[in-house]
């Protein structure tokens, strides 16, 4: 293996590895905050490719254009979700924490229930949306990259920063944090903590309703596409540290990186065993994950 | 006449009791006449079928009730143990020739040694935490098998299946022409693990996974061993689920990975054992007799259309069960058959 196609693996790792950390990032903001495992991740993902191919398909629009569409509907979509579905539970047990397993449950319902009406209303049809951008290809010295991929790598990189700014400057930034931290001491402040609830789960939803629109270029579209980066990013976020943002993208370009090299020496299939069986000995080992504080 | 007694006064609270128990029992041996004469009524091999995989589902979701409803511990991974029990009786079939019963029995241990050795790492994992990784667990073992072809020598065939060769119909084969004898088997591995369950319940070990399942600590320190017990809880349940691999592939006479491994059928398990009630012995029964009809309806009704429309309703009534029944349809069902039985409302 001469060392031009492992930097090449290893470029590509970083560009689709920034883009795991992307779309686990509203996974890991959403189970920092309300302690709870959003099994239906993947599916809101799902949802917003979709509105990024119907608004190609009806209107013409660009991938990257339809972000605009994408982001508010997904928050909304989120911001319901939590409000009709999950907070009842939450306000059952308002006493004790909340049971993380029903909490499970309840997302895996919405999950099947998401992914299989995305089924029968969209078929089962391998579906593509191509963008306008029409230089398929950027050369970073000798290599070339795939534009899509860059695009969804430095987006990544700044939605992050940009969820970090605003979650230590703003006031309902600061709100989520103190939740996270500690749920009733904030009550007792005067916080809505319903009310950061929603919030936080909106914005979960809504930074991967960007990520689909970003995936969209250049990922093949199936109502069953979400399931897969779903499970990547809980191993992202039990890698990187359930919670930190850093950490989703440290723990996303360590998954890439490793994925797209791996498959340089195995079939992909066996590479994807070894990303699932580093989930298992990060969370035996090092439950915290790599940036994560006890 | 007993309700009435009781509506009037509490002194007669034995005796009515007593009478509701013996009602029960009476109920009880009804059901159990009608399934064992079921056969002779429904002829049609398309509803016998149904009803088997009824019975298989109930079965299975019992199973892992077994571990998960009684450890409070959610497995996602719970088909790996069918898929392994499978694929170790149809090859032994195939290469040795060995009857599937003993081939079946083969498989369970393997599936329960399997079992001990996923559970003692990963016991202290708790709640969402191991739900996934026995998601990455049965997910690894999966592509694993999708993607070999030949285990020493011995051909698993990949993505591609295994199919059970036609050795003669035989109780020894496990084979026959018609669906009855299945039914019948199915049966009763279905009372067998329900036998179990309620065994478990009363036994030390049930009464010992309660208590690691209320407070883990004060168990250890009133001297439950938990590693133990929840170990051989979880190896009990892999065997069974094994043993139900088994029977799915002498019956439809082929198993792969993605219908015998993959997460599908481990989210079925749950679904039913959670959405008729874990930790009881008929819950697990109710919810497979409540959903399995609904995804064999709606797929015989609609045919290829609105693929999909039965996981739409599973989802949904899963949704309501977690938000409304945290107990299952079990606690209504028994509230409202207990007032039927005339017994005390509790």
């Amino acid at each position: 293996m001469d060392s031009y196609i492992l930097t090449y693996s290893a470029l590509n790792g970083v560009l689709i590895g920034a883009m795991y950390g992307g779309i686990a990032l509203g996974l890991s903001l959403i189970f920092g905050v309300l302690r709870i495992v959003n099994f239906a991740h993947g599916s809101f993902l799902m949802l917003s490719m979709y509105i990024a191919f119907w608004l190609h398909h009806w209107l013409g629009w660009d991938p990257y254009a339809s972000a605009l569409v994408a982001v508010p509907v997904m928050f909304g979509l989120g911001y319901a979700v939590q409000a009709t579905i999950i907070a009842p539970l939450i306000r059952r047990e308002r006493a004790l924490v909340v049971e993380p397993i029903s909490a499970l449950l309840l997302t895996a319902g919405v999950y099947i229930v998401v992914d299989n009406l995305a089924l029968m209303a969209f078929g089962a049809n391998v579906r593509s949306v191509p963008s306008h951008i029409e230089q398929t290809t950027l050369s970073l010295g000798d290599y070339p990259l795939n534009t899509f991929r860059v695009v969804g790598c430095v987006s990544s990189i700044a939605i992050a920063a940009a969820l970090s700014l605003w979650l230590a400057r703003t006031d309902m930034g600061r709100a989520i944090r103190a939740t996270a931290q500690n749920r009733d001491g904030a009550a007792m402040s005067g916080i809505n903590v319903g009310q950061v609830y929603n919030t936080t789960f909106g914005l979960g939803c809504a930074i991967v309703g960007a990520m689909g629109c970003l995936l969209a270029p250049f990922i093949p579209l199936t109502p069953s596409v979400g399931l897969s980066f779903g499970i990547k990013s809980f191993i992202v976020v039990v890698l990187g540290g359930i919670g930190s943002i850093a950490g989703s993208l440290v723990g996303g370009l360590v998954i890439g990186v490793f994925e797209s090299i791996a498959a340089q020496f195995v079939t992909t299939p066996t590479a994807s065993i070894f990303s699932l069986a580093l989930f298992i000995v990060i969370l035996l080992v090092r439950p915290q994950g790599l940036m994560g504080k006890r | 006449m007993n309700t009435t007694t009781l509506q009037t006064g509490a002194p007669a609270l034995a005796a009515p009791q007593r009478t509701s128990g013996t009602r029960a029992m009476v109920a009880g041996a009804a059901v159990l006449a009608a399934a064992l004469l079921l056969p002779l009524l429904v002829r049609n091999d398309y509803w016998l079928h149904s009803v088997i995989m009824v019975l298989y589902f109930a079965y299975l979701a019992s199973a892992w009730n077994l571990v998960c409803g009684y450890v409070g511990q959610v497995s996602f991974g719970h088909s790996v143990f069918s898929g392994v029990g499978g694929y170790i009786s149809v090859t032994l079939l195939t290469h040795a020739g060995m009857s599937p019963w003993l081939g079946m029995l083969v498989g369970a241990l393997a599936a329960a040694a399997l079992a001990v050795a996923i559970g003692y790492p990963t016991m202290r994992l708790k709640g969402p935490y191991f739900a996934l990784t026995t998601i990455a667990v049965a997910e690894i073992i999966r592509i694993w098998f999708e993607n070999t072809d030949v285990v020493f020598g011995i051909a698993i065939k990949g993505s591609q299946g295994l199919t059970v060769p036609l050795v003669g119909t035989s109780w020894a084969a496990m084979q026959f022409e018609s669906k009855v004898p299945y039914y019948y088997i199915m049966l009763a591995m279905l009372l067998l693990v329900m036998g179990l369950t309620a065994w478990m319940e009363r036994s030390r070990l049930g009464v010992c996974l309660k208590a690691i399942r209320g407070d883990r600590d004060a168990a250890e320190s009133l001297g439950i061993n938990p590693t133990r017990y929840y170990l051989a809880a979880f190896a009990l349940s892999a065997f069974m689920t094994a043993l139900g691999g088994t029977f799915y592939a002498q019956f439809i006479r082929f198993i792969n990975p993605e219908r015998n491994m993959g997460v599908e059928l481990s989210i079925d398990m749950a679904l039913m054992s959670i959405i008729g009630g874990q930790g009881t012995v008929l819950g697990p029964v109710i919810g497979a007799f409540f959903l399995t009809p609904v995804s064999e309806v709606l797929r015989s009704e609609l045919g290829g259309q609105l693929v999909g429309l039965h996981l739409v309703i599973y989802g949904l009534v899963l949704i309501l069960a977690v938000l409304y029944l945290p107990k299952g349809l079990l606690a209504p069902l028994s509230r409202w058959a207990r007032r039927l039985l005339g017994g005390a409302p509790r």
